[in-house]
């Protein structure tokens, strides 16, 4: 975790890359991999209708970021967020979804078979890789109804609420890991399906120096499927 | 200024064992729009080099410079004149000079002397948005001849008069009530690339 945090810190302040550049390219990689392991023509909704949980933070806003490109790729993203950070970032990326006539919930659907019915996929951007200690509210009710839901779970970067090294056991299983920048210590217990990398934007100098190890991206992709 | 993905991706096969790229910058927008697609092409494995003479004072606009900077993107002090040199040492030249907003007398130097010798090189010259010197709306005759041209957001009118093997159109990423108020049509998006071709490779 501590790794992942330096990472970001020595893009932030050694490459100046501004959090918006980042989480507009991290947002992109995961619509783009969701986009290769679930296309719409795979939905057995009616419609390809993706929720987007997205959480307090710059998970959350990455969540944001996703689901402005789910939409453009074809699908029909709906956004909860119910903890919104009153800073510009995160006001722009909401009015950037509105805009695109992406709806936001007032409330949580209670009952998990009501999601299943509405949505061919959840996408969980509620924690990211610096979450830390206890969850709070209303997000524990969220995560307590989506480990009951049938409809596959994409987490981007780490599955919220498990811990960022040791994982959860008894946490969410998301089908799909969206691993940004590089997998964090936790995406060895995952056991879903698809595997992906995305946040193609680390320099070279910086994965040498973290030991990132990273296989090559196919060609001029921002995704690479790891499973 | 959106946040949209400023990223080109022209896709030139290189005949070259190095792949090089030389990015010429202007000191406005599409300069920086040049910067943002050197440190993709470096991400990409491709080695850009920069000529950026006339740098933004803008701060967005510096810290991409710092970006490629600290990706070990060379800027070179000059530009050779002698044009053998460039057509030896580059694949391909990205023309990130002067877009749409330059009006034409605008930027005389360096970019006109930059221009002068762009016209003359015998590598494929890949323009960004506007073939830079071009009237945005009437084109230009005697000006530089791209061998590519990636349309940003729409093509502009000057595009008509674009003589090149590909034109490509980075315009996905436009909200759709843009994309009605200024009728643009754009044609279908191929899975989920950010550029389409325009007219297949002659």
């Amino acid at each position: 975790q501590e790794e992942a945090q330096a990472i970001d810190q020595e893009l932030f302040t050694e490459y100046k890359f501004s959090v918006d550049q980042l989480m507009e390219l991290a947002g992109l990689s995961c619509a783009t991999a969701i986009a290769k392991a679930y296309p719409p023509s795979s939905f057995t909704t009616s419609q390809p209708a993706v929720l987007v949980v997205c959480g307090p933070g710059n998970n959350g806003g990455d969540g944001l970021v996703c689901a402005r490109h789910l939409k453009m790729f074809g699908y029909e993203p709906t956004v909860y967020y119910p903890k919104r950070p009153s800073k510009a970032l995160f006001e722009g990326l909401t009015t950037q979804c509105q805009k695109m006539d992406i709806p936001f919930l007032s409330e949580f659907p209670a009952e998990p078979a009501l999601i299943d019915e509405l949505y061919g996929l959840v996408v969980d951007a509620i924690f990211g890789f610096s979450f830390k200690g206890a969850v709070r509210e209303p997000f524990g009710s969220i995560l307590g109804t989506l480990q009951r839901i049938t409809a596959p779970i994409a987490s981007i970067d780490i599955p919220s609420g498990w811990d960022v090294e040791k994982g959860k056991a008894d946490g969410l299983q998301p089908d799909m890991l969206i691993s940004l920048t590089a997998p964090k210590k936790a995406a060895a217990h995952f056991t879903g399906r698809y595997h992906f990398l995305g946040g193609r934007f680390v320099p070279a100098a910086l994965q040498q120096k973290y030991a990132l190890n990273l296989p090559p991206y196919p060609a001029t992709d921002c995704v690479l499927q790891l499973t | 200024i959106p946040i949209s993905s400023r990223q080109a991706f022209p896709l030139p096969s290189l005949p070259r064992k190095q792949p090089t790229v030389l990015v010429v910058c202007g000191p406005a927008q599409n300069g920086a729009i040049g910067l943002v697609c050197a440190r993709h092409l470096r991400i990409f494995d491709y080695e850009p080099t920069i000529f950026y003479p006339k740098r933004s004072p803008d701060p967005l606009y510096r810290d991409f410079t710092t970006q490629c900077e600290k990706m070990d993107i060379p800027f070179l002090s000059y530009l050779p004149t002698e044009v053998q040199l460039i057509n030896a040492a580059y694949n391909a030249v990205v023309d990130a000079v002067l877009g749409a907003e330059a009006e034409a007398g605008e930027g005389r130097e360096p970019c006109a002397a930059i221009l002068a010798t762009l016209k003359h090189v015998r590598i494929p010259i890949v323009s960004l948005d506007v073939p830079s010197g071009w009237d945005v709306e009437a084109g230009s005759s005697g000006g530089i001849s791209p061998d590519v041209l990636v349309s940003l957001s729409a093509p502009k009118q000057c595009a008509r008069r674009f003589l090149g093997r590909q034109h490509f159109v980075a315009g996905r990423f436009l909200p759709y009530d843009v994309q009605k108020k200024f009728e643009l049509n754009p044609p279908e998006y191929p899975g989920t690339e950010c550029v389409v071709a325009l007219r297949a490779p002659r």
